[in-house]
């Protein structure tokens, strides 16, 4: 089961203080970047909810967050739906959608379960590229923000939409939270660790994979209709397997089963790519270099690696501590 | 259209040759996971860079130099990427395995880049395979028949080596239990190095054969790797029965899609993908159950 | 006296022209990486050789901030935005995929910033979508290829195959030809259009199109696909009972080399050509050689003439957004490509297309230029051009 631990926290108020500085000193350019951040955050922990605490390592989360674009697009655009409503039609449509993969792929694992996603995700992907309804590949332009004037936030101004963004960030990290703590989800986390015994105990594994692949489908559908009001443009490359590779990479990379991690990971991730490719455009390799070396260092991910740390300073002060108790022992026992 | 048998036998021969194609990728990328439980996504950039090699070698020494010598180069490459990483990586999970393959990706994409530049090359087919025979009634090119023949050949090649040889059956041992094959005094460290240099070799053999018929780009690696996948996970890890019954429906599903169902040609395959999932979820033929 | 003094400060060569010395930002968004990445080399070195060719002419100097498009339609709206808000440059150019152009199009728009189009054809940009910011210097999907129907129907070639990949680039170029095909008398016998960068083996479709009872077949493709098809098409034999034409983009000389003999006698239309004979080509041309060691693409011309149309606005003293904006819609000269102008209507190019073959020649594969056909304005499309208000 999820429980914080004092580092856990500190980090989250570390983030949380950094978004908010951000958002409110940052120019231009660095509110942009925060909102990528923040959005490819919302990506990733609905991504670790499933692989990190599920053993359900998707390869079509990126397709699920492209469905939550192009069904907010879809309804607030064509449809005129009040874009309010669209968002939750957006959200609840790409929940069912990953409901259904969840209960397809519930029988398979480690790499068929991956190719499984995988193959639900092209499918989407081919689907959407060659649907002229949909745009095809030049995708759907003079998408609208939500409105939000009635209380007094006008979303096109890149500060607010930051904010907003931070805002529901934080709503979906405390749901992320309390889905992992619920009945539903120490069920999944007996599923990952033991699945047979699970079943024994008259558990319906599949029911449970596929309830937590829906809500995480949702989570990456609400970001798919944040990405498609920030860019206010979407175009088939968002489900690309190639968006869902690299959102792994992110998970892997902060710190897996961790929810914290991937949020390090995010900011590391979006950081690191924005200031690589101006620097030159085989930033790739660069990218390629360090995720090996971190995946070869055998931790778990940039946070994973400042946990252990942190861990071992606490076993060692206990260790001192009990040391220092120790001769009395010895006295009292010879 | 007048779609005669002459007709259904091109296209036959057409998906014959790109089920072979992808046969000699797929072998090494299942029997690698099946003996090592290693997931190399890698193995596409291993293509991508055979027919770099092939390209740059076919420069000086013609098609045949491309033709034998890439393989070997691209098993040399093997043997760096076994002894510098996939062995260190061998006790890891599947994740960590995805994910430094998934690195080796982005970086080899780039030092293909970086080596060759972005501009598309090629090769031309050897004058002996260049022209067309005629067979079955139709005219159909040399080269493609010497793809499918290749393919052939290299499945009888591993089809006797398995069955019938000693290190066939060491091979057999590992996949199946690869603690007891250890027990049983077989060195499976050097088997999976063997292993895993053969792969990388076929994988660097249909880069070259590869290359005359398509463009050597720097992104043909990620282009094949998905219906690599997609055929051993068809077929079922770590078995040769499944990689050559994969690369056929692969290569026959893509075909007459195209032929029959031309609206639906891409993603006819992903949705036989998952159907095959759903009733058999570890593939058509397993290594083991 | 008054030229005295500047001359003495060094501005000498400023007076030629009636713009005082401004200083441009100009932002150059071109795929550096992922599949296009040759393209973007190709029509960055036309662009910087355009302005040492003729950045004398003007007084204005250029700053110019590159940056990577990914050919990812966010990963450029972000870098158009960057450009834009924070750069704050006062002109853009570049764009090579139709799908970064319609992403970054509202920004555009909106912002009211001049963008310059080097390449992505999309008609809508050009069409519905038009706007009185952006001008494109390279072509349009249907302009490439809608004289090619005429032309084949008077070589005589009535049923035609056609082939493209399956996005919109694609069934606009194929759509443009079957419409002026058809309206002369022809007629289109079959029609398929491939998996978009999937397709690896065109043989089942090459099979169809000999099935089909064509006596043509008309594709377009381009960069890895466009080899692998010549040199399919070629390994069938086909050439010689159903012969190949297309879109020019087919047998670019970025490609032409890769194809071999596989392309030769293919016969295709485009709207540059790197043997057109006249001086403005031989002197591009020649330097562009003497640059990079290759022959000019078409890319490479519209990176030429995109740097051109820029140095002719600026000399009519246009230097901030608005101003530049609306200088750029009335450029017009002659190029490497011919007679070039900008169609007020639309803000898309005039120019005229040429039908060449590709042939074998002293050091390689050449072209040889069939026909000249006349420039045409695209049909409107829907454009309703506003007017730029400052």
């Amino acid at each position: 089961m999820f429980k914080h631990n004092t580092l856990r926290y500190a980090v989250l108020v570390l983030l949380a203080a950094g978004a908010l500085f951000q958002a409110l000193t940052a120019e231009y350019f660095g509110l942009e970047i925060l909102t990528e951040i923040l959005i490819l955050a919302m990506l990733v922990l609905a991504l670790d909810i499933v692989a990190g605490f599920g053993g359900m390592v998707s390869l079509c989360h990126g397709a699920l967050m492209g469905v939550g674009a192009y069904a907010f697009a879809l309804l607030a655009g064509q449809a005129g739906i009040a874009p309010v409503l669209a968002m939750a039609g957006a959200v609840a449509f790409s929940g069912g959608i990953a409901w259904v993969i969840g209960a397809i792929c519930a029988r398979s694992h480690g790499i068929y379960f991956i190719m499984a996603t995988l193959a639900f995700g092209q499918m989407a992907y081919s689907f959407v590229f060659e649907s002229p309804v949909l745009g095809g590949d030049d995708g759907i332009s003079g998408i609208a923000r939500l409105d939000l004037t009635q209380i007094g936030v006008d979303l096109n101004d890149s500060r607010s939409f930051a904010l907003f963004c931070l805002a529901l960030l934080a709503v979906v990290y405390g749901a992320s939270v309390l889905i992992l703590r619920s009945g539903l989800g120490r069920s999944l986390s007996g599923v990952m660790h033991n699945e047979q015994r699970m079943r024994a105990l008259g558990l319906t594994v599949w029911r449970v994979k596929a309830d937590v692949f829906g809500l995480s489908g949702m989570i990456a559908g609400l970001a798919g209709a944040l990405a498609a009001q920030h860019s206010m443009f979407i175009s088939p490359g968002l489900l690309s397997w190639t968006v869902s590779g690299e959102a792994l990479v992110v998970v892997i990379l902060g710190g897996l089963g961790t929810l914290v991690g991937p949020l390090v990971g995010a900011v590391a991730f979006v950081v690191l790519k924005h200031e690589l490719s101006a620097i030159t455009t085989y930033w790739h390799l660069i990218v390629g270099v360090i995720l090996i070396a971190v995946v070869m260092s055998r931790a778990n991910g940039i946070f994973g690696w400042i946990e252990a740390r942190w861990g071992a300073r606490i076993e060692r002060r206990v260790a001192d501590a009990t040391r220092k108790q120790q001769p009395d022992g010895v006295a009292s026992d010879a | 259209m007048s779609l005669d048998l002459g007709f259904w036998a091109l296209q036959g021969l057409n998906a014959l040759q790109l089920s072979m194609l992808l046969f000699l990728l797929s072998i090494g990328l299942t029997v690698i996971f099946g003996l090592m439980h290693f997931v190399n996504l890698a193995h596409g950039s291993l293509y991508a860079l055979g027919a770099y090699f092939a390209a740059t070698l076919a420069g000086f020494g013609g098609y045949w130099a491309g033709f034998f010598l890439a393989p070997v180069a691209v098993a040399g490459v093997g043997v760096l990427l076994y002894s510098g990483l996939i062995r260190r990586m061998r006790k890891s999970g599947p994740m960590a395995q995805v994910l430094v393959t998934f690195g080796l990706i982005f970086a080899m994409l780039d030092l293909t880049r970086l080596f060759w530049g972005d501009l598309a090359l090629a090769i031309e087919v050897p004058e002996v395979l260049g022209g067309r025979v005629a067979l079955l009634g139709i005219e159909y090119p040399t080269y493609r028949l010497f793809i499918i023949a290749l393919g052939l050949a290299i499945f009888a090649a591993l089809a006797f080596v398995l069955g019938r040889t000693q290190i066939g059956a060491m091979i057999r041992a590992g996949v199946d239990n690869d603690a007891m094959a250890a027990c049983l005094g077989i060195n499976v460290e050097r088997l999976f190095f063997i292993v895993f240099c053969v792969g990388c070799a076929l994988a660097g053999l249909a880069g070259a054969v590869a290359a005359p018929l398509l463009s050597v780009t720097p992104d043909m690696g990620l282009q094949i790797l998905i219906p690599t996948l997609i055929v051993i996970v068809i077929g079922g890890l770590g078995s040769l029965k499944g990689a050559i019954a994969g690369s056929l429906i692969f290569g026959f599903v893509q075909t007459f899609g195209a032929v029959l169902a031309p609206q639906l040609a891409s993603v006819l395959i992903y949705a036989l993908l998952a159907a095959v999932l759903v009733v058999k979820p570890v593939g058509l033929f397993p290594a083991k159950g | 006296m008054k030229r005295a003094i500047l001359a003495a400060l060094g501005l000498a060569t400023g007076l030629a022209v009636p713009a005082s010395a401004e200083d441009i930002k100009v932002g150059l968004m071109l795929p550096y990486s992922g599949v296009y990445a040759a393209l973007g080399n190709d029509i960055e070195a036309g662009f910087n050789l355009g302005l040492e060719h003729f950045g004398a002419e003007t007084g204005a100097t250029f700053e110019i901030i590159k940056e990577d498009t990914e050919v990812k339609p966010p990963v450029a709206l972000g870098k158009a935005k960057k450009l834009i808000l924070q750069d704050e440059v006062d002109v853009m150019a570049g764009i090579v995929s139709s799908g970064v152009l319609a992403a970054v199009r509202d920004m555009v728009h909106g912002a009211g910033v001049p963008l310059i189009v080097a390449n992505a054809g999309n008609d809508e940009a050009t069409g519905e979508q038009c706007s009185p910011f952006i001008t494109r210097m390279s072509f349009s999907n249907g302009q490439v290829n809608r004289p090619m129907g005429k032309w084949m129907y008077d070589q005589g070639i009535r049923k035609v195959f056609t082939l493209a990949p399956d996005y919109a680039a694609g069934r606009q170029m194929i759509d443009a030809f079957a419409a002026t095909f058809t309206a002369a008398g022809g007629e289109i016998v079959g029609q398929e259009f491939t998996p978009f960068q999937k397709t690896q083996d065109f043989g089942p479709y090459l099979a169809q199109a000999k099935a089909s009872g064509a006596e043509a077949v008309f594709v377009f493709y381009a960069g890895g696909e466009a080899i692998s098809f010549v040199k399919q098409y070629d390994s069938f034999g086909l050439k010689a009972e159903l012969p190949l034409y297309g879109s020019g983009f087919l047998t670019s000389s970025l490609y032409v080399e890769a194809e071999g003999p596989a392309a030769e006698g293919v016969i295709t239309a485009l709207h540059y050509v790197p043997t057109l004979d006249n001086a403005a080509n031989v002197a591009f041309s020649e330097a562009f050689k003497a640059k990079t060691g290759r022959v000019p693409s078409e890319y490479a011309v519209q990176g030429y003439d995109t740097a051109r149309a820029l140095i002719e606005a600026t000399k009519t003293g246009a230097a901030d957004r608005a101003s530049l904006a609306n200088a750029l819609r009335a450029v017009s000269f002659e190029g490497p490509r011919g007679k070039l102008a900008i169609d007020p209507a639309t803000n898309n190019v005039v120019q005229p297309i040429y039908v060449y073959e590709t042939v074998a020649g002293e050091a390689g594969l050449t072209q040889k230029v069939l026909g000249a056909l006349p420039a045409e304005a695209d049909p409107v499309n829907g454009c309703e051009m506003p007017a730029i208000t400052n």
